[in-house]
């Protein structure tokens, strides 16, 4: 197994001639006989009692099949992070209370989209309104308006089947506290005391939207005889979200299917369980027809969740020489309207950060706050672009006072291959020293930095590190590969393809195993009744934990074959070698039996096991259950992918605009199962972080959000990308698939600060609110030439 | 015959339909909905994105944004009208798989027709040509750099091919 | 969107006289590529609409020494980008064109659609203008022709009578030693325009003097702007940098933009300063070479 010869490989995706000829299926193209449609009424104010609801005048409407409001849904909680200590507190539709503009509060199921939507104009609802509250901070002081009452654990509790078994409480939220996070290691009072330099400074990322091409879609059909719902829907796991659909809605898990459909793009954004899915299947089982709901961009916008906006600020002393000795982190997350991932997102901004760099002693504080406006979920990093910011950022200013080079700055400071962190995980790989030093070279750092404001330009550079999967929830995967007669398996495993890629790379891996093709193997995918547990999609968990039970099925069927064939061949496994649908001797490689012909005789011989390969992988093995988010305590995962990435950019300073001439993309994916895909997947970060950078942020007015359309919220085209240079600086990752691990969200975070401290090197002014837009810097610049 | 529906023409992938429609219909609609090529995408229902493109007598246009009473006599080619019947992917196709131009899929079949109608009116496009008649649609996944190189590899080819 | 009437206008004069039997609940629809947005939003529900798109008759490009260019009002965008008669005696006009929407847009939306959506923000107007573009109207009762400054009066709204129909746009032919050059801010390339502008710079033959100049801009007022006083101030004199800043200074006093997602109306401003001071410099060069 040396020679490696499908991994590694930029080999054409398994998925494309489907999306290429139109006929790739995706939730928006199901279409079912006799299929009805639903909208949903959104509240038009952030904060308001429902005093009533008259839908009398939409049922009427001819074509209306059903109209529902939260009385049919009391009562029904679920949520994101749902423990004992934070219950959940999302309900599919607005009970006796809206909290944010854009909330359910009824919705109508007609014979087609066009009639719904007229029927949504005649339903009427009496609002209350009461004293709204939008800025986190503001809404932590006293006095300030009450977002949440009690909440109460109700029907939906992850943890009673996943968790420890522990009394879950209910609780009333002080001054909208969703969260709070306290992770401290060290003594950063002594570190503080030790340094010679100390900075404090403040950041802010915005929200943003995760933009997925295809809107948030669902298709729901209940099967009365049956008892049973089939479902098609936008998602980056079945798993949970089946798990949701049947706590919500009281339905037996095997009477929920989640058939395999492609999804138009996620970035986090189609993973947690969302309002119209619940009323989706709701409205089916209702009137055992099949509903489809189609949100509109709007919607998405609007009602679905986008990223979280960060308030860091963030003090930091170091020694003469630029060694860090302390950090004082203090993260205020928005959480908007339900907590959702608020309290991973602050524990994370952490979490994924703590892999990068020695900081020696930490304390990290985090808050979520609620608000009225629409709450939040993670996009790529979930937290780390907004503390790589804070931190990066400040490094940056850091070397420019103290008169140090970045880059030997953040090379002093690494930590080593080998290295066991605060929590205790294991840096096995760690390619971040290489990543640093070839993004520096690729951007000509030693030419180039400082030396160029003369001309309106500089380079930045930026670093990240990620999770490869984590102990959330059971955070483990299995795979099944069966060896079919002639010799091809049929792979069985339950990943969803949202476009990162795994139909293809878990191919790649199985066959990589078994001396196969990629065409030598079948998939079956993505769905929940025929595919064995699958919780691996999020936290960037995929290869490792999706794709590491896959090479364990491999290996498993591999080892089996073996097993039989040196039973057959007389000889020792170690002298064999399969390729071809055979196997051979190493030594004589005309002595060969087909795969064929060896389940053949296994069969025969062994009471008709026809040889399969079974395989799973536990993100991180040592722990039982999930690691502390309040405390950071525990291990978070079992590997770390690195990213170091810079830029060069140049600045108009008449207008402020920013043009990015360069962006380099140096990353420690671990192996690289599929060169092509592995590309595409920086690439994308790159343009993406540039992008968050500049130009990206969901604008609202008094909670209404202004931007809630492709025109107004802007993102990359054509024209506006710039030359992208990837750099492959992967270590072998031991535990991971052939060596992989993790590359779909790092690189992002990486490039938003490489981008910002370029702006800076360009003009000497520091902006650390993204995006730059032209008038920010404009301002800055302005405010610049009056000092 | 619902008398409030007119009735049109249209060729589609080289196959003529008449249809009954309502006049608010629109080629989306009709595409999807109506003869059930749902290789078309939707994804921002205001002219924005590009997802929907089809060709219309050699023209990208976004079928969103066209009623369909519009079509009336001409000719549509969607997605699945640019590979051929028993299998074989057009140029462009096979260069976007080679590339892996696509990641999620749901732009590529607008970016396909955007790019289809480009080569077909351009000979030899420059990179500046590209990007600007590309502009109209937009990708969330790829960052755009994979498939811009895969329509230059076609042009490329068909330099080599007509020296 | 709600149901409506359809009609297809199959001439000119047949469109005149169903929009002038419907005017009170009917629109035209051309390209449809803002019209059908406007009826998905449901921001205007016409029970008819008038199908013109077809019309041969108004899709020309049409060029004559002596009284210049005619443009049907149903050529589209991309018929003006690629005119290589408007490319080798309008390119202002061509190079504006290709900054307009996106390709698929310009494939099927109209010159006069554009014009008659009267968008604060659209980009052929100020290049037209400066151009000194007339537009002919006719109804069911006549024609008349307008000079297309007079043709907008505020935001998303014309001169235009209801049962009338844009048929033309008219340009003089190209003025001698004159160039026009036009130029856009946005933060992405094909993003919405925070500020554009178009400006006529007319040379005295063989020398550095301003005979006659004409700035207009779009996306800093309800309608496209003239800003009179700044071309005042270069008429009859030698452009010196100093002299086009002092333009610029009084464009951006001239205008009234409004704050909103892309921009404040403060930075709007801002940005005229430097997108005309650019403009006039390079027209100025154009100019002289022409
Ligand atoms: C996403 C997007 C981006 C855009 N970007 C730009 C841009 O960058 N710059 C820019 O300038 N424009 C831009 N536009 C506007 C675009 O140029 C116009 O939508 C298009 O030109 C309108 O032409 P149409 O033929 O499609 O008009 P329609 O949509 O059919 O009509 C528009 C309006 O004009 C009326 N009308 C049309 N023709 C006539 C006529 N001959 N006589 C009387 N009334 C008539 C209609 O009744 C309707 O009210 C953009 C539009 C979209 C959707």
């Amino acid at each position: 197994m040396n020679e490696r010869s499908v991994v590694g490989k930029p080999l054409p995706r398994v998925d494309g001639k489907a999306k290429l000829t139109g006929r790739a299926k995706f939730t928006t193209d199901v279409v079912l006989p006799g299929m009805l449609h639903a909208k949903l009424l959104r509240s038009p104010l952030p904060h308001a009692k429902i005093r009533s609801i008259d839908t009398s005048k939409a049922e009427k409407l001819p074509g209306v099949m059903a109209v529902i409001t939260g009385k049919d849904t009391w009562g029904i909680r679920y949520g994101f992070v749902d423990t004992p200590n934070y219950p959940a507190e999302e309900r599919p539709i607005a009970e006796d209370k809206v909290r944010f503009i854009g909330e359910t509060v009824a919705a109508v199921a007609a014979i087609d989209p066009d009639t719904a939507e007229d029927a949504l104009d005649l339903i009427e609802v009496d609002y209350d309104p009461l004293p709204p509250i939008f800025d986190p901070e503001e809404a932590m002081k006293d006095g300030a308006p009450q977002i949440h009452g009690e909440i109460t654990r109700n029907t939906s509790c992850a943890w009673e089947d996943w968790g420890v078994a522990r009394k879950s409480h209910s609780y009333t939220p002080v001054n909208n506290v969703a969260a709070r996070v306290l992770v401290t290691y060290g003594d950063v009072e002594k570190g503080f005391a030790e340094a010679d330099y100390i900075r404090e400074d403040r950041s802010r990322s915005p929200g943003t939207s995760h933009m997925a091409m295809e809107p948030h879609t669902m298709v729901a059909s209940w099967d009365p005889f049956e008892q049973k719902l089939d479902v098609w829907m936008n998602h980056m796991a079945w798993e949970l979200k089946r798990y949701w659909l049947h706590k919500t809605l009281d339905i037996p898990l095997p009477k929920i299917r989640i058939h395999k459909t492609y999804i138009g793009g996620a970035f986090g954004g189609k993973a947690p369980c969302f309002d119209y899915e619940v009323i989706c299947a709701f409205l089916s089982r209702k009137l055992c027809k099949p509903i489809k709901i189609e949100l509109t961009r709007e919607e998405v916008f609007s009602s679905c969740r986008n990223s979280h906006r960060f308030d860091i600020s963030i003090k930091t002393g170091v020694k003469k020489d630029g060694t860090i000795v302390a950090q004082h982190c203090n993260v205020i997350v928005d959480a908007g309207a339900y907590k959702c991932s608020a309290p991973v997102a602050m524990f994370l901004s952490h979490g994924m950060c703590d892999c990068c760099l020695d900081r020696k002693n930490v304390r990290h504080e985090g808050v979520a706050v609620y608000t009225n406006k629409n709450f939040n979920f993670a996009r790529r990093g979930h937290g780390a672009p907004q503390m790589r910011l804070a931190a990066d950022g400040q490094y940056d200013q850091i070397c420019e006072d103290l008169g140090l080079d970045p880059v030997e700055f953040l090379t002093k400071n690494l930590r080593k291959k080998g290295d066991v962190i605060p929590n205790g995980d294991r840096l096995d790989s760690y390619g971040l020293p290489e990543a640093i030093k070839k993004s520096a070279e690729a951007i000509k750092w030693k030419e180039k930095r400082g030396k160029q404001r003369d001309k309106n330009r500089g380079v930045g550079i930026g670093i990240n590190g990620m999770f490869s999967g984590s102990g959330y929830w059971p955070f483990a995967c299995t795979a099944i590969i069966r060896l079919n007669h002639d010799g091809t398996i049929t792979l069985i495993e339950g990943d969803c393809e949202f476009g990162q890629g795994p139909d293809t790379t878990y191919s790649q891996i199985a066959a990589e195993a078994l001396g196969l093709t990629i065409e030598d193997v079948t998939l079956v995918s993505s769905d929940s009744e025929l595919c064995p547990m699958n919780y691996s999609n999020f936290l960037s968990g995929g290869m490792f934990v999706g794709g590491g039970a896959v090479y364990n099925a491999a290996i498993d069927l591999r080892e089996k074959l073996l097993k039989v064939a040196s039973e057959v061949m007389r000889a020792k496994p170690e002298d064999i070698e399969l390729k071809d649908k055979k196997a051979f001797l190493k030594s004589n490689p005309k002595r060969a039996y087909t795969f064929t012909e060896i389940q053949r005789y296994h069969i025969q011989k062994h009471l008709g096991d026809p040889l399969f390969g079974i395989g799973y992988k536990k993100a991180v093995p040592e722990i039982e259950f999930y690691p502390s988010l309040s405390k950071g305590t525990g291990r978070f995962t079992d590997a770390y992918g690195f990213t170091a990435s810079t830029a060069e950019v140049e600045v108009d300073r008449e207008t402020g605009r920013i043009r990015v001439l360069k962006i380099v993309v140096a990353e420690d994916s671990g192996y690289e199962i599929n060169t092509a895909v592995c590309r595409g997947q920086l690439v994308s970060q790159a343009v993406q972080g540039m992008s968050d950078a500049l130009f990206e942020e969901i604008m609202d007015d008094e909670g209404r959000v202004l931007n809630p359309n492709l025109v107004d919220y802007e993102i990359p085209r054509a024209f506006d990308v710039p030359e992208i240079e990837i750099i492959d600086c992967s270590d072998f990752e031991p535990k991971g698939p052939w060596g992989a691990k993790e590359i779909g969200e790092c690189a992002r975070a990486a490039v938003i600060s490489a981008v910002v401290n370029a702006v800076y090197d360009a003009t000497g002014v520091r902006v650390m609110r993204i995006p730059v837009t032209p008038e920010r810097m404009f301002n800055a610049l302005k405010a610049q030439e009056k000092k | 015959m619902d008398s409030s529906k007119k009735t049109i023409n249209v060729k589609v992938n080289g196959e003529p339909y008449e249809v009954s429609i309502k006049p608010k219909m629109t080629l989306l609609q009709l595409l999807r909905n109506e003869l059930g090529l749902t290789g078309t995408k939707q994804a921002c229902m205001d002219n924005s994105c590009g997802a929907c493109t089809v060709i219309v007598n050699k023209m990208a246009v976004k079928a969103c944004s066209v009623l369909a009473m519009q079509v009336n006599g001409k000719e549509v080619t969607t997605v699945e009208g640019l590979a051929s019947k028993d299998g074989k992917l057009s140029i462009l196709q096979e260069a976007f798989l080679e590339h892996s131009a696509f990641q999620c899929g749901f732009c590529s079949p607008g970016k396909l027709m955007s790019s289809t109608a480009m080569l077909e009116e351009l000979e030899n496009p420059t990179e500046e040509d590209i990007r600007r008649d590309m502009e109209g649609n937009l990708c969330r996944c790829t960052g755009y750099v994979q498939y811009l190189e895969a329509i230059k590899e076609v042009v490329r080819q068909r330099k080599e091919g007509s020296k | 969107m709600k149901d409506f009437e359809y009609f297809s206008a199959s001439s000119l004069q047949e469109a005149c006289s169903l929009i002038s039997q419907y005017k009170d609940v009917g629109k035209v629809l051309a390209g449809g590529q803002s019209l059908i947005t406007l009826l998905r939003q449901k921001l205007i529900s016409p029970t008819c609409l008038i199908d013109i798109k077809g019309l041969k008759e108004l899709d020309f490009i049409e060029f004559d020494k002596k009284s210049g260019l005619r443009i049907g009002a149903l050529t589209t965008h991309r018929a003006i980008e690629k005119s290589p008669l408007i490319q080798e005696k309008y390119n202002v006009l061509s190079e504006m064109e290709k900054s307009v929407a996106s390709v698929q847009t310009r494939n099927w939306g109209t010159i006069g659609g554009n014009l008659c959506s009267a968008d604060p923000i659209g980009d052929p107007a100020p290049s037209l203008i400066a151009l000194g573009a007339k537009i002919k109207l006719v109804s069911a009762k006549g024609e008349r022709a307008v000079a297309l400054e007079e043709f907008f009066t505020d935001y998303f709204t014309t001169i235009i009578e209801p049962d009338e129909i844009l048929a033309e746009i008219q340009l003089p032919p190209p003025a001698a030693n004159t160039a026009v050059e036009y130029m856009k801010f946005a933060t992405i390339e094909a993003g919405i325009k925070i500020v554009s502008t178009s400006v006529a710079v007319t040379v005295e033959a063989g020398s550095d003097v301003c005979k006659d100049a004409k700035i207009v801009m779009s996306a800093v007022a309800p309608i496209p702007l003239i800003t009179k006083k700044a071309a005042e101030m270069l008429k009859g004199k030698k452009l010196t940098d100093d002299l086009i800043e002092e333009a610029a200074k009084m464009a951006a006093s001239e205008t009234d933009p409004t704050t909103d997602v892309h921009a404040s109306a403060e930075y709007r401003k801002e940005i005229v300063k430097v997108l005309v001071k650019r403009a006039i410099k390079k027209a100025f060069e154009k100019a002289k070479k022409a």
